[in-house]
């Protein structure tokens, strides 16, 4: 676990992999009955912590301005975090699903308790936040980031035409790190 | 909960101050960065102002996006703030291609590294252009040259805007050539090298050039950056709202032919 400084609060990061229990991780998120109530992200998106620490800025300033679009600071952490405006694809893609192993736990001002709490929660083993740049399946990535693009492409014509490029495309590639890319696409989100 | 302003904003140091922003120095969650805040100018009516300095802040946001998805680098965008009108990007280390140029001047040319320079700066106006992206304010203070790789980097899009038409791009090229005849004279003919790039990876260069070639680029230019300086004609093009900044110097191009 490892905690960073946003935006003026904290937020502590945890990185696990084989969890068993994601089906009654998710359940749990979806009743709102998961104590302390944290972000859990599809850890095989994510190529570093950057990326996760921008989304997480936007996610603390929209909510003290209170300007949420989902409906808590953790979901909006996950929301934000695809770089999507398509909520529940969002929350799909970016959050886990029944059959995720590899998990970032993200939590806003946590405690030693809160953490400790989150650490007995999750079976699995945790691992050192460096292992997601090793472990990043960039292919992976790439392929869920143009994925946007086919489910774009049944809304309007002007979605369309910004979410052609929606993928991170060669040329990108050539010129930037994956990380940079997908916190340009967060950060730009709303001005799309 | 209230965002602890006070803190972040004693840590930015002012770097500089343009008519329409100010750009400040900063750091976003551990990482150095610019902040780059444009202000209310008091004299407009307050709506108008909200929302042209809304557009721009998030119309600067998309080009500086775009030109990335086209292959040119420029700074990874780190946060939009609709609120504050601000974008955090990141700092990126090295010289203004002015300041290298302008040493070629003083202490003679490293004739390799000029080369360089001029290429990627033509295949960078190349690339931009043919996805249909114009600068809007290409000059050797918006270049600057990455430290260790020496990738060029282009900054400042707050005058970018989308466009096809060889008239904007030959606009756009225009004005470099302005800069570097007012301001670089010394290095040589580095326009030539840079166009001869620009042939090289834009596929559209044959009609950019073509106007570039004729003489009325110049008072196109002049119509651009009359009204791109005069921020009351961008506000009446605004409140009318259907007459863009480029229609009515297109119109004025019509007029002329």
């Amino acid at each position: 676990m490892k905690t960073f400084e946003v935006a003026g609060t904290t937020l502590a990061l945890a990185l696990f992999v084989d969890v068993t229990n994601s089906k009654q991780l998710l359940d749990l998120m979806q009743a709102g009955t998961l104590e302390p109530e944290v972000a859990f992200l599809n850890a095989s998106l994510i190529p570093d912590v950057f990326p996760v620490l921008a989304a997480a800025y936007k996610a603390y300033i929209s909510k003290s301005r209170d300007s949420l679009t989902t409906r808590t600071l953790h979901s909006e952490l996950v929301y934000n975090y695809s770089g999507s405006k398509h909520i529940s694809e969002s929350l799909k893609r970016c959050g886990i699903s029944d059959s995720t192993n590899y998990i970032l736990v993200a939590r806003f001002d946590a405690s030693v308790d809160e953490m400790t709490a989150i650490k007995g929660l999750i079976k699995g083993s945790e691992i050192n936040l460096e292992e997601l740049e090793r472990r990043a399946d960039q292919a992976h990535i790439q392929k869920v980031r143009s994925l946007s693009l086919s489910l774009s492409l049944s809304l309007s014509l002007y979605v369309c035409v910004d979410a052609r490029h929606y993928k991170i495309s060669a040329p990108e590639l050539g010129i930037s790190s994956i990380s940079d890319a997908i916190t340009c696409r967060i950060a730009a989100r709303d001005a799309l | 909960m209230d965002i602890k302003l006070d803190g972040v904003e004693s840590s930015m140091v002012l770097i500089k101050q343009g008519a329409e922003a100010r750009v400040f120095e900063s750091t976003f969650v551990g990482r150095r960065s610019i902040v780059k805040e444009r202000f209310s100018k008091k004299y407009r009516h307050p709506t108008l102002d909200s929302k042209l300095t809304l557009k721009r802040l998030n119309a600067e946001a998309r080009c500086m996006t775009k030109a990335r998805k086209l292959g040119v680098s420029t700074p990874a965008l780190y946060a939009v703030d609709p609120l504050q009108h601000s974008l955090t990007f990141e700092f990126v280390e090295g010289p203004a291609v002015k300041d290298i140029f302008l040493d070629f001047g003083l202490n003679g040319i490293v004739e390799e590294r000029l080369t360089d320079i001029a290429t990627q700066i033509g295949n960078a106006i190349g690339k931009i252009h043919d996805g249909g992206l114009i600068h809007g304010d290409l000059t050797t203070s918006n270049m600057l040259v990455r430290n260790g790789t020496n990738q060029l980097v282009l900054i400042d899009f707050g005058l970018s805007f989308t466009s096809t038409l060889p008239e904007d791009k030959a606009v756009d090229l225009y004005v470099l050539e302005r800069a570097l005849l007012s301001m670089h004279s010394s290095c040589g003919n580095v326009m030539d090298k840079i166009l001869a790039a620009y042939r090289k990876s834009s596929k559209q260069w044959c009609s950019t050039l073509n106007k570039l070639a004729q003489g009325d680029i110049a008072f196109l230019w002049d119509c651009s950056t009359q009204i791109h300086h005069k921020s009351e004609m961008k506000e009446i093009g605004a409140a009318v709202g259907a007459c863009t900044i480029i229609d009515t110097y297109r119109f004025s191009y019509l007029i002329v032919n």
